[in-house]
């Protein structure tokens, strides 16, 4: 196995592992957004601008990441099989251009012809899909990066709304900061992915 | 790879082994090929590290399309870890092994090849007017396990049975029975397990006519080398690491 099949994999497998990291933060927000809604309730008027944030910050924020995520983690799953039919097509493909090399001279030798020109085409055919998975996967990956950016300012518009909360200012302040935390931690992790899997975009 | 001719009449066996050019580390197997007009089966194809250098040695014999039929006695990488490759290379084809084994075996990649599973009782394989016999082996070594018999070659492919390990220079045929015994006994002592499964094969193969046997590894016994080899088995007791 080469040195770029094996970050392949490891690129890949890595996908799963940090995606549910993120996973996890995607709940905590949800149970942030339940929290600062409850909060906003018993503040009633001084929590007015606070209240669509908790629904926006639970709807669009916690759930729409749990859901692109899952539908993420399908696909990672679906480029790590492609990986491994990737890897078993060069393999064979590498094989028989060896056999071909080196029953040259076998009276049956014309006979690999057209075994060697179907591996290699498979061979191609995985490696192009691997590209087009990649690039799709980074795209995916793309739209869980902008819901981490929206969480940003979501946190920034909640600091505002939560200083006119009067007494419920400091448990609003905390919502605001935990979906802040919660947006770096997913910023870094989605990150993290698409920095590895970019280099296989054209590789 | 070394190519040898072990039998010839209405069809060919031809006996692959004893590569040179093997890692180091690898064990040396034997594989073999039944060849008819139009059809090659092959027994034992080997590990995925022997793929190429076998693949090269059947094509002295067989055209990649007429390679229709692979038999594995059994699981072991080092008699069929090159399933994955034969599976992209051959269109069309047939593994013959054990049914029990079949979950395990597509482990390797079995994708276009077809999965004929063996039942316990054994078994034919037709190649054009040969017909093999797939004789029950079970627990020599492998819990599931077949040998094939071609009764107008009378050669009996043993698998592991009869095996031993010498370098890739020594004769293909076992020339002094005596001197070949301590080449197998450990072997067989360790890697058997039942004196029961293998007092039942005993039994069985006692009722075949055998000119050849020919195992997965080392020599092949032939003439009344098959008789000595038979009763040297017997009397051995075996499954002797616990």
């Amino acid at each position: 196995m080469t040195n770029q099949t094996k970050s392949q994999f490891v690129a890949v497998a890595s996908i799963t592992s940090e995606l549910s990291a993120v996973m996890v933060v995607a709940k905590e927000i949800s149970l942030a957004a339940a929290n600062a809604k409850a909060i906003a309730f018993r503040a009633g008027d001084k929590a007015k601008g606070f209240q669509p944030i908790t629904d926006f910050i639970n709807e669009l924020l916690a759930k729409e990441t749990i859901e692109l995520v899952t539908a993420i983690n399908i696909y990672a799953l679906s480029l790590y099989r492609l990986t491994v039919n990737e890897y078993r097509r060069t393999l064979v493909y590498n094989k028989l251009e060896l056999v071909s090399k080196t029953a040259a001279n076998a009276p049956y030798a014309a006979s690999m012809q057209k075994p060697l020109e179907n591996a290699k085409n498979s061979m191609q055919n995985c490696q192009r899909q691997f590209k087009r998975d990649v690039k799709q996967l980074l795209d995916q990956l793309e739209a869980v990066m902008h819901h981490a950016r929206a969480a940003r300012v979501i946190a920034a518009n909640s600091r505002i709304e939560a200083s006119q909360a009067g007494e419920y200012l400091q448990s609003l302040q905390a919502v605001a900061e935990s979906v802040d935390k919660a947006a770096h931690t997913i910023h870094d992790n989605v990150q993290r992915c698409r920095i590895a899997l970019s280099l296989y975009r054209n590789s | 790879m070394k190519m040898t001719k072990i039998y010839e009449g209405s069809h060919q066996w031809i006996m692959f082994g004893r590569d040179e050019n093997k890692p180091a580390k690898i064990v040396d197997s034997n594989q073999y090929a039944v060849r008819t007009a139009n059809r090659c089966l092959l027994l034992e194809p080997g590990g995925a590290e022997l793929f190429a250098p076998m693949m090269a040695a059947v094509l002295h014999h067989a055209p990649v399309e007429q390679i229709t039929d692979l038999f594995a006695s059994h699981q072991d990488p080092d008699v069929i870890s090159s399933l994955g490759l034969w599976d992209q290379a051959l269109s069309g084809a047939k593994l013959h092994a054990p049914a029990a084994w079949e979950g395990y075996l597509r482990h390797l990649g079995c994708e276009s090849i077809e999965y004929v599973g063996i039942s316990d009782n054994g078994g034919t394989i037709k190649l054009e007017s040969v017909e093999l016999q797939l004789i029950p082996a079970h627990y020599l070594h492998s819990p599931a396990n077949f040998h094939v018999y071609d009764p107008q070659a009378k050669i009996l492919m043993s698998g592991k049975v009869g095996s031993a390990f010498e370098s890739a220079s020594a004769p293909m045929f076992v020339e002094h029975f005596d001197s070949h015994i301590e080449k197998m006994r450990f072997y067989h002592q360790r890697w058997m397990p039942s004196n029961h499964a293998k007092r039942a094969w005993i039994e069985r193969v006692r009722n075949l006519d055998i000119d050849i046997l020919a195992p997965q590894h080392g020599r092949i016994f032939k003439g009344d080398d098959v008789k000595r080899f038979l009763d040297w088995f017997d009397a051995l007791q075996v499954g002797i690491a616990v």
